[in-house]
């Protein structure tokens, strides 16, 4: 199959304020994948090939691939690119520019899902609750949910909830 | 000191024990934890933040403005609420179209970020703020022969340039807060790699193939426990080891303490009154072998 290249998805890279910039300085030393646990114990994870994709313009191979969603977000390859990309920090905003298209690991939908109904991603629980008196804590406080579907609505962080089945 | 205390969700809803000797140690050193209402959810660092930086900034904006509103800087507990907090803190007052933006959806919610507290967490309330040697002075049973493996965390130091404290590539903060209790801190091989915490849901083996070369190094190194401050790390370093022993077929029974809990000990605070039965990797060993 002949591949698609897309320019405008580097330019469109590059112009996220702040991060973007930093990719055209890459020179593919590969750094960032010596480094990087993913890369090590998944065998997947490559953020040398995914900033040479963006980098070439394979958009679409790019933004499909779940493999995307393996980094750990632990910065490693942010601190020691000897150009000073931030790596870690770009692949965020590939993820959320896959996310657009529906490249959503089903474990995040719920994480948006129960951040709208709760305000929290780990809500409070009985029996934690229960246990947290006992040691002589105050129970755990609760989120101020409304604030958090506003925000959720208007930011459109909702269209990322785990997709419902169409109704009967 | 006076800070609005930021418990996140995991301290609070699944590992009070950790709370509750961090509010056992802090007043001993002059720190007043104010509990603030209004706060939610930092929110998540990974998820929310790779799904819309929008809504990741706003919300994180929501939770400074409301520390704001009382006049004071905010102590995480959690560092996945401290990269949170810290980096929306920074971000708005670098970029001002953020802020702006940022601005104008908090508005809808009668809220509004000014960028005038600071975020700090509790790594760097205790080695900078404290220091080691009020620490130290405060010790009055120290751990003597308990040889420690500091885990510090990816999101306690880096990014760096936003973080700015400690050295990420060879910190020391937590090694000598743990050396001040009269404990060890030992080198280890891996002792900088990640706990994976965000791939956990996303490819559980290679996340705990990841631990599983942590803690045979540690096992390796011959080292009685490990010592973090970060509750997700605590989790997949300690239920983690369960996870490892189901999958490979392994045994490991490290026990995993945050740091507040060794330095609870090592202040004199008697053992009944922390929650160690909540550890999933029994402590009892490391308690025997102290003598507390």
């Amino acid at each position: 199959m002949v591949q698609q290249l897309s320019n405008e998805f580097r330019d469109e890279i590059l112009a996220i304020a702040h991060v973007g910039p930093t990719l055209s300085y890459c020179y593919q030393c590969g750094t960032c994948s010596g480094g990087c646990p993913s890369f090590r114990f998944t065998g997947k994870f490559n953020p040398r090939k995914i900033i040479e994709d963006v980098l070439l313009g394979f958009k679409e191979e790019l933004l499909n691939d779940p493999v995307i969603w393996l980094c750990c977000v632990c910065h490693e390859c942010l601190e020691h690119c000897p150009q000073g990309v931030l790596v870690s920090e770009l692949l965020m905003k590939i993820r959320e520019i896959a996310s657009k298209i529906g490249n959503i690991p089903q474990n995040f939908r719920i994480e948006v899902e129960t951040l709208y109904n709760t305000g929290q991603i780990n809500p409070k629980n009985p029996a934690i609750d229960r246990r947290r008196v006992q040691m002589g804590l105050k129970e755990a406080p609760s989120a101020p949910v409304e604030d958090y579907k506003k925000i959720i609505e208007i930011t459109g962080l909702i269209k990322y909830m785990p997709e419902k089945k169409e109704a009967e | 000191m006076e800070y609005a205390i930021f418990l996140g969700c995991n301290i609070p809803n699944r590992l009070p024990h950790i709370e509750l000797a961090v509010r056992k140690i802090l007043p001993e050193f002059d720190v007043e934890l104010k509990d603030i209402d209004g706060f939610g959810c930092c929110p998540d660092p990974i998820g929310i933040q790779a799904l819309s930086h929008e809504a990741w900034a706003t919300i994180a904006a929501r939770n400074i403005a409301v520390a704001e509103e009382q006049g004071l800087d905010i102590l995480t507990l959690c560092m996945g609420c401290y990269e949170s907090l810290k980096t929306i803190n920074y971000e708005i007052k670098h970029d001002p179209k953020l802020k702006a933006m940022v601005n104008q959806n908090l508005s809808k919610i009668g809220k509004e970020i000014k960028g005038n507290i600071k975020v700090i967490g509790i790594l760097e309330l205790l080695y900078r703020d404290i220091g080691v040697d009020k620490i130290s002075s405060k010790v009055i049973k120290p751990l003597s022969n308990l040889k420690v493996a500091a885990h510090y965390g990816c999101h306690a130091l880096k990014p760096a340039y936003i973080i700015q404290f400690d050295d990420p590539s060879n910190p020391v903060s937590l090694d000598e807060l743990i050396n001040a209790t009269g404990a060890k801190s030992m080198p280890y091989i891996n002792k900088n790699l990640c706990c994976g915490t965000g791939i956990s849901g996303i490819d559980e083996k290679s996340q705990l193939s990841m631990i599983r070369e942590k803690f045979t190094q540690i096992i390796r190194t011959n080292l009685d426990c490990i010592v973090t401050l970060c509750p997700l790390c605590y989790i997949q370093l300690e239920m983690g080891q369960m996870l490892v022993n189901k999958t490979f077929g392994e045994n490991i029974k490290i026990p995993v303490f945050h740091y507040a809990e060794l330095l609870a000990l090592a202040m004199g605070i008697e053992e009944k009154e922390l929650g160690f039965k909540y550890h999933r990797v029994k402590v009892k060993p490391i308690l025997e072998m102290l003598a507390i």
